[in-house]
């Protein structure tokens, strides 16, 4: 995709495509379709879900630690009742979702939990991989694995360390796990060397790893890093 | 082999507009455990739907907070809500679940919820 | 004291023994072999997006059959723990969400939700469809 230079002039690729169907596009499109004339769902389901899926992202909780940071009456909200905190960057739990009292697997009770530099949290679900879909979008597949999923709660400083998260002996790491109807995110402590900044500037470093709890917000990070993921070398016994 | 037929339009009709646990607020009546109490997790028998995780049986537990009342996972799983029970959230050692945890990390917790059928005063 | 109901019991025993038939499905393993994944298509025509365009569309899938006003044909718990399963061995090579997404067709057949005949016919309607030009 090398730009084309005419006579000085710069012109800009066309944006890049995907030029050919693969046979799991294919596939993910006959199963709907299949479900919907066995009558499982109907298009009209699959659409609102879809529909919703689309606006789903990790903005509006990067937002809403960002406004934790600048207002305390507005943190001490955040970690009270999360679920009100949320309309403040947009996000209606009860009554945005596809079926308007929150998903069967969403649910509408959002706990912020609040690190300290003494506390520092991080979540999981051992279960099935429960995640803040409303407030933080799709989960990474990572979150997902059993790689993770058994590990972290067994030994979650060896964990966060492969994610480049080191924590002294007497900070109390707290892990997290999302078993019933709450979702959680982490309202990290605000870093160093972020003096006057602005909401926009703070969200932009709270990073969905950093509301996972498997990193820490820094001045200068604003993208999560890219993760291989590995099969488990010690994996804890599942039920 | 298909599903027992249970009223599910009940439930949607319940929750919409409120949330879910909301819908459930005073149905459980009186709470059994408060923020504090020593509990230690019961071993109750197994059957698929419980979200009670294995590794916190017979372990003791801080109530940290009482943070919603509704059916428990194993009765909605049958789509039955009659009995909305207490969910607490729990504190653990991380020591107590882990009999080799380090030593260096003696501060390390480990924080879930249950139902207060799976609960006992320690 | 909950009524017993006969149903539920037959049903107790088939959840707690939690019987999933991992052996290999055909369409699944032709598509397995043959298909091109994300990584490599993104990766060829140079593009971004670390998803392909289908994932919205396999995850909408995933939740509206857990959902409780559809009937719950495959709540999820189940389906995610069938979905660790099959990725441990039969589906271990596959990346993610292709995965996932034979993880899913894999649970549907074996529960008798779609014919695997069924599928594999409705996909070569699709082909059709999708490369008419």
């Amino acid at each position: 995709m090398a730009e084309k230079k005419i006579e000085g002039e710069h012109l800009h690729p066309p944006a890049a495509m995907v030029d050919e169907v693969s046979e799991f596009e294919i596939l993910e499109i006959a199963v709907r379709e299949l479900a919907i004339e066995k009558g499982l769902f109907s298009a009209d389901d699959h659409r609102r879900w879809s529909d919703y899926m689309e606006t789903v992202g990790p903005l509006p909780a990067g937002r809403l630690v960002a406004k934790a940071w600048l207002d305390p009456e507005f943190k001490k909200l955040a970690v009270t009742d999360g679920i009100k905190a949320s309309l403040s960057v947009g996000i209606d739990w009860i009554n945005d979702m596809p079926s308007s009292f929150g998903t069967p697997s969403d649910y509408c009770n959002l706990r912020v939990l609040e690190d300290t530099p003494k506390l520092k949290h991080v979540v999981v679900c051992t279960l099935c991989s429960c995640y803040p879909r409303p407030i933080l979008g799709q989960s990474p597949e990572w979150y997902r694995t059993p790689n993770y999923r058994r590990r972290i709660v067994r030994w979650p400083r060896q964990v966060l360390s492969e994610f480049g998260l080191q924590l002294p002996e007497d900070v109390e790491v707290r892990v997290e796990d999302s078993n019933q109807k709450s979702r959680f995110i982490v309202l990290p402590v605000r870093p160093e060397g972020t003096e006057g900044w602005t909401e926009d500037q703070l969200a932009e470093i709270v990073t969905r790893d950093c509301l996972i709890g498997v990193a820490v917000p820094k001045p200068d990070k604003t993208a999560n890093d890219k993760r291989s993921v590995h099969p488990a070398i010690n994996p804890v016994e599942h039920h | 082999m298909s599903k027992p037929q249970f009223d599910r339009e009940h439930h949607v009709k319940k929750a919409t507009g409120i949330g879910d646990p909301q819908c459930f607020k005073g149905e459980a009546g009186t709470a059994k455990f408060k923020v504090g109490d020593k509990v230690r997790v019961k071993d109750l028998a197994d059957i698929f739907y419980n979200r009670c995780q294995v590794y916190t049986r017979g372990v003791e537990a801080t109530v940290a907070e009482l943070v919603y009342e509704s059916p428990p996972a194993e009765d909605e799983a049958w789509d039955n809500c009659d009995n909305p029970e207490w969910f607490y959230s729990l504190i653990f050692k991380q020591k107590d679940l882990w009999p080799d945890y380090p030593d260096t990390f003696a501060n390390d917790t480990l924080e879930t919820e249950l139902s207060e059928r799976w609960l006992e005063l320690a | 004291m909950t009524d017993i109901n006969p149903e539920k019991i037959e049903l107790d025993m088939e959840m707690t023994s939690r019987n999933l038939d991992d052996s290999p499905i055909s369409l699944l393993e032709k598509i397995k072999k043959e298909g091109r994944v994300w990584d490599d298509l993104s990766e060829q025509y140079g593009v971004d997006n670390p998803d392909p365009p289908w994932k919205v569309g396999l995850d909408s899938t995933c939740d509206v059959l857990a959902e409780l006003s559809c009937s719950q044909p495959l709540p999820a718990l189940e389906r995610r723990w069938e979905e660790d399963e099959l990725s441990k061995k039969l589906y271990a090579d596959v990346p993610f969400p292709e995965r996932q997404l034979l993880a899913l067709a894999h649970s549907m057949i074996r529960r008798g939700l779609i014919d695997e005949g069924d599928l594999a016919r409705h996909m070569k309607i699709v082909d059709k469809r999708l490369n008419m030009v």
